[in-house]
């Protein structure tokens, strides 16, 4: 029970018990509005740091602006354009997406493996827990740097392959381009596999038993009692993971920095990538532009994301 | 192995029976075996693999760690390794700075986001959901970087450890207000009402029954909050300037970057050691709590 220790003010205490339910409007009003000042400290915080940049970085899209002259003007798609005409936009995007999808399905497909594996609460199931959860923890720059070791041309992925070959393997897993973005995209999935599953585990425990049972009674099996069953009433675990997942991955660099830093050529540039690049050459108009390329994909997947993944949360 | 009962000390006993509502013989199933078998194998590479060549290759040295791999060291070197990291890798620099952050980012995020929360979760005025949308959009919209940099240019606060932990509050406030607005909507207002009645101030009154009834949840949404600030490394990348005021994420990459021709991945790895090694200890302690905590539903609310 929580306890409160403030002195009785007699002024409210001589009211009648339950008087606050029929107090007129304008009380009504009063009663809530103290409450607007304990809002107030994070709406500023979110004005200052999230709203205005988010709205300021769109309008910088359509801005020539650079470090090499201070005057910022209005120069409509020629951001895009210039962009386009570079190979950059095109490139970094299908990167990025290429990118989230490989990252997505590694974290599901395994999360939802372990999941079921470790659904379970018990003691063996919780240690198993904990150990897949140790990646979490892990700066995605560390988890990065570990896995160039391990898949580097003589490392232990190589020499594994070899002694299974029975000669020498020395490939260049982060220097061919299609392997290597798979391959920095199963490295973040790695990071975060651990929470997914966790949050997939309570969407597992969240199904009532009797449900579980009566399936169990007429006679379905395991599969079928996953997919008829657990499937559909985990739709509130697969909207969060999937949606936070994709949209998380979009604005990936980390991993990449530690790894690739983009390459071999562009072939892991990522849209946040390009976005440090032109930073770095003091183009801040295109920066912008790309970074508002992020928006704009997370915008166009995640909004029908959540619309179909919600229609199935309410019919499944 | 489908003996009719299992000895009380078999790790396979696992649940309470009764839970699963199957005979004890299920638990032993050959099933049960192979089910943990392939997790362990899973688990060796997955987890143990790259834990082992961590430790191993951080113990060697440089040459010896030029090509990366699960041998042991010939001649450990890790108390080498350690002095160079501390020296040279601004070790302890970043380990300020990164406790200067997370703490004070986690109080603040999980205080006033829990203050917003009451207010979203108990005032029915119709703008104030348009402000709960602009938190919910914030979780998914991705950072507006370069404009951020400008506001802490203008402000002054460009470069500083202030001015990066402001931004990471104003940019992780929203998944706080999202999750303990969700949680609060679904508890009765009663107790806040009794308090109010009994003539608790409002801060009171948030202190003592807000606070307390969403302990749980806030409880998780720290975990996430502290792993999430203490290895940001985005963010740190262009709000931060120079090693004194660098977080251990950017001196792990600045140390990185250092080498001349190629990675040392001796020293390398001593510095991801080191900068793992906080929340790594975090974790062992509270493992308990943490892992009780994020599977009884607290992520999805």
């Amino acid at each position: 029970m929580p306890s409160v220790t403030a002195p009785r003010s007699t002024a409210q205490a001589v009211e009648p018990a339950g008087s606050t339910q029929v107090d007129p409007a304008p009380r009504h009003r009063e009663r809530h509005l103290f409450r607007l000042w304990f809002a107030l400290p994070a709406m500023a915080l979110v004005t200052f740091f999230f709203l205005t940049p988010f709205v300021a970085n769109a309008v910088l899209s359509f801005m020539q602006w650079t470090g090499f002259s201070s005057t910022i003007s209005f120069n409509g798609l020629a951001n895009f354009r210039s962009l386009m005409a570079l190979g950059i936009l095109g490139h970094a995007t299908w990167v990025t997406i290429a990118f989230a999808v490989t990252t997505m399905l590694t974290q599901n497909v395994i999360g939802l493996a372990l999941a079921k594996a470790l659904q379970e609460t018990n003691r063996v199931n919780s240690i198993y827990r904990s150990v897949f959860f140790l990646p979490v923890l892990m700066s995605p720059l560390a988890a990065g740097f570990i896995w160039a070791a391990i898949l580097s041309d003589h490392g232990p992925v190589n020499q594994f392959l070899g002694l299974l070959a029975g000669h020498e393997v020395a490939y260049s897993w982060l220097g061919h381009p299609v392997s290597a973005l798979l391959t920095v995209g199963i490295i973040d999935g790695w990071k975060w596999s651990g929470l997914v599953t966790l949050v997939y585990i309570a969407g597992l425990n969240t199904i009532p038993r009797t449900v579980r049972e009566a399936a169990l009674l007429d006679g379905a099996g395991p599969w079928r009692r996953f997919v008829g069953i657990e499937m559909p009433l985990l739709a509130p675990a697969f909207t969060f993971n999937l949606v936070l997942t994709l949209v998380g991955s979009f604005s990936a660099l980390d991993v990449i920095f530690a790894t690739t830093k983009g390459g071999p050529g562009t072939a892991t540039s990522v849209l946040n990538v390009a976005v440090f690049n032109q930073y770095g050459m003091g183009l801040f108009g295109t920066s912008s532009a790309l970074s508002f390329m992020i928006a704009i994909l997370v915008i166009v997947t995640a909004v029908p994301m959540i619309w179909f993944l919600r229609r199935r949360e309410v019919h499944g | 192995m489908s003996t009719t009962s299992a000895p009380a000390t078999s790790p396979l006993r696992l649940v309470p029976l009764e839970e699963h509502g199957r005979p004890p013989r299920a638990r032993l199933r050959p099933a049960a075996v192979l089910k943990y078998v392939v997790l362990t194998l899973v688990a060796v590479p997955w987890v143990g693999l790259p834990l082992w060549m961590l430790v191993v290759n951080a113990g060697k040295t440089t040459q010896e760690a030029a090509i990366p791999s699960v041998s042991l060291p010939s001649h450990w070197s890790f108390a080498d390794n350690l002095s160079v990291v501390l020296d040279q890798g601004h070790y302890l620099t970043g380990l300020r700075n990164s406790l200067l952050v997370t703490v004070p980012v986690v109080v603040l995020v999980l205080l006033l986001g829990s203050m917003a929360a009451w207010t979203f979760a108990r005032t029915p005025w119709r703008w104030l959901r348009v402000w709960y949308y602009v938190f919910a959009l914030s979780i998914i919209l991705p950072p507006a970087i370069v404009p951020t940099v400008v506001i802490l240019t203008r402000t002054g606060l460009t470069g500083t450890v202030a001015g990066y932990a402001l931004a990471l509050v104003g940019t992780r406030l929203g998944i706080i207000v999202f999750l303990t607005t969700g949680y609060l909507r679904t508890l009765p207002s009663d107790y806040e009402d009794a308090a109010q009645m009994d003539g608790a101030g409002r801060w009171q009154t948030f202190r003592h029954v807000i606070l307390p009834l969403l302990q749980p949840v806030l409880f998780t949404a720290a975990v996430m909050t502290v792993i999430n600030v203490w290895n940001d490394f985005l963010f740190a990348l262009y709000m931060i300037q120079g090693s004194d005021n660098a977080t251990l994420p950017l001196t792990l990459y600045q140390f990185s970057s250092a080498g001349q021709y190629s990675i040392n991945w001796n020293l390398v790895f001593m510095h991801v050691i080191l900068t793992s090694a906080p929340l790594l200890i975090a974790y062992v302690v509270l493992q308990k709590r943490i892992m009780s905590g994020l599977t009884d539903g607290g992520v999805t609310g």
